[in-house]
């Protein structure tokens, strides 16, 4: 079955594979310009193949696809509507947030330079979750720089070639970076027992807002006590009978205290969530609930600014047996639809590959 | 010899750089129940199953290096991989010298399981994040029915790329 010039040949393919494969681990610089110089070489097989399958992929999709992309044009439309009626909402918040950051005397945190790129390749594979972007070291892109669209964090750069670089995805398992949950104290006590113990998370921002809200009180009522307003400038005994139709003016001050919980964030897959593991697994569960915003931590080691927006909070799972939790959380990106994205042209301030 | 060698380089490094091309610009853009079918790794099978298991190795090696060479894998990963599935499918000469096209073809996909699987175990040897997960049971029945589609085409081509003789038989007339 296995003559011996056929055994020494596997033999051989397996002990230069075994070698190569240490060789490129431990960051070898000819394989990385050989690498290099393939992507050059392959260029023009791919742009020729491309040439070939391009139009009959579009013929073939005109004829099956046309009442499909009638249809999404038509959702797009009614989308775009509402989003032009949403954008005005946003401008003016983010005008409010920018006053609130000027009476804070705070900077804002996200503030470096990014280049613009797009998606010009999927991995060939089925264990790779990444993607190939047209730019490069001729533009200034690095390993492990951070990559997001308009919605949230996409990936990190993991290759760089001169003219294109190749993105892992967060859903790849390989991924991890440090993340941060926010949490509204007022969402927290919404959904948790009332409790006077302050949570584990150090609350980092103390906001104030003052709430004037107008209720219709009918006779004879007594607000429960979770109700009561912290202070009222009415004053209003709850037992006391008011007319009907009366309308009864509050102010209510409620302090908006964000939460912050840090963990290790990692991918599981494509088409699944993502895992986020606290470094304080006891207490860290109290603090955060399903739909709480998930962004980047930063940190020197970490290879993405803090505050790039990666997702929310879609389930918190128990784990048999344990009395840890599974926390998954949902990409705010739209991973399956990359067509533009941006490289934040963001280096640690220590420089060593770190989550 | 020398020139027979360097021919066969030639062609496997042709055949291979178009069969890349195509592998990352039509098959990894169009996955079939969210599998993306490997047309490197059928050629591979293809080129076993034409040559044997000896010629099958070389070739799997060589395209999985390129397939490496293009992508996120350390090098050498889908080298050992794809040389695997060559072997497995070159196995089909030790039943016949000239095997019959779905012969070759239940080889070749049977290869083609076995490279498709080896990936994330090497890559979980190797110290990469492995995808032994519930999803092989969907990639690996896909990838293997690709392949047993692909081979009958891909056998010549790999016959050519590998420098292979058909072997001509002659009846024996007493």
């Amino acid at each position: 079955m296995f003559t011996l010039s056929r055994r020494r040949i596997i033999i051989a393919v397996v002990l230069t594979a075994m070698l190569l494969i240490t060789l490129d681990k431990n960051g070898n610089g000819a394989i990385e310009r050989g690498r290099s110089l393939f992507a050059r070489v392959l260029q023009p097989f791919d742009t020729a193949v491309e040439a070939v399958a391009l139009p009959v992929e579009r013929a073939w999709n005109g004829i099956t696809q046309v009442d499909d992309l009638q249809r999404e044009n038509d959702a797009l439309r009614d989308q775009l509507a509402r989003a032009k009626g949403a954008e005005l909402e946003a401008e003016s918040a983010i005008l409010a947030y920018r006053e609130l950051l000027k009476l804070n005397l705070l900077t804002a945190k996200f503030q470096y330079k990014v280049v613009a790129a797009q998606v010009v390749g999927d991995s060939p594979s089925n264990f790779q979750n990444t993607v190939e972007i047209n730019v490069g070291s001729n533009r200034g892109i690095q390993v492990g720089m951070p990559v997001t669209d308009g919605a949230g964090l996409v990936g990190r750069i993991t290759r760089v070639f001169p003219e294109s670089s190749v993105v892992l995805l967060i859903t790849d398992p390989e991924y991890s970076i440090n993340a941060q949950v926010l949490s509204t104290q007022e969402q927290i006590d919404e959904e948790t027992a009332p409790s006077s113990t302050a949570p584990s998370g150090v609350p980092v921002e103390n906001l104030t807002s003052t709430t004037t809200t107008s209720t219709t009180v009918p006779p004879s009522t007594s607000l429960p006590p979770i109700l009561q307003p912290v202070s009222t400038s009415t004053s209003t005994p709850a037992s006391s009978s008011v007319p009907p139709t009366t309308l009864v003016e509050t102010t209510t001050t409620t302090e908006l205290r964000v939460v912050r919980e840090t963990g290790t964030l990692a991918g599981q897959g494509a088409d699944r969530p993502l895992v986020l593991r606290f470094i304080d697994t006891t207490s860290s569960v109290t603090t955060v609930r399903v739909g709480s915003i998930v962004d980047t931590a930063g940190g020197n080691t970490s290879l993405a600014p803090q505050g790039i927006p990666i997702g929310r909070i879609s389930a918190i799972v128990e784990q048999p047996g344990t009395s840890s939790y599974l926390i998954e959380v949902r990409p705010n990106a739209s991973l399956d639809r990359l067509n533009f994205i941006a490289v934040v042209l963001y280096v640690p301030a220590n420089s060593s590959q770190g989550g | 010899m020398r020139a027979g060698m360097s021919l066969v380089a030639a062609r496997v490094l042709i055949v291979g750089l178009t069969a890349l091309a195509i592998q990352r610009v039509v098959f990894a853009q169009h996955p079939i129940f969210d599998v993306k079918v490997q047309f490197v790794l059928a050629l591979v099978v293809a080129a076993g199953a034409a040559g044997g298991a000896d010629r099958g190795a070389v070739a799997g090696f060589v395209l999985g290096l390129m397939y490496d060479a293009s992508g996120n894998t350390p090098l050498g990963l889908m080298g050992l991989c794809y040389g695997l599935a060559g072997i497995t499918a070159g196995y089909v000469h030790t039943i016949t010298p000239d095997p019959q096209w779905w012969l070759a073809s239940i080889f070749a996909a049977v290869g083609a399981v076995v490279g498709e699987a080896a990936i994330p175990f090497a890559e979980v040897i190797t110290g990469e994040s492995g995808w032994v997960t519930r999803e092989l049971m969907v990639v690996l029945p896909v990838v293997g029915a690709a392949a047993f589609v692909l081979c009958p085409l891909l056998v010549p081509i790999g016959r050519w790329m590998m420098g292979v003789k058909r072997k001509k038989w002659k009846a024996m007339i007493e």
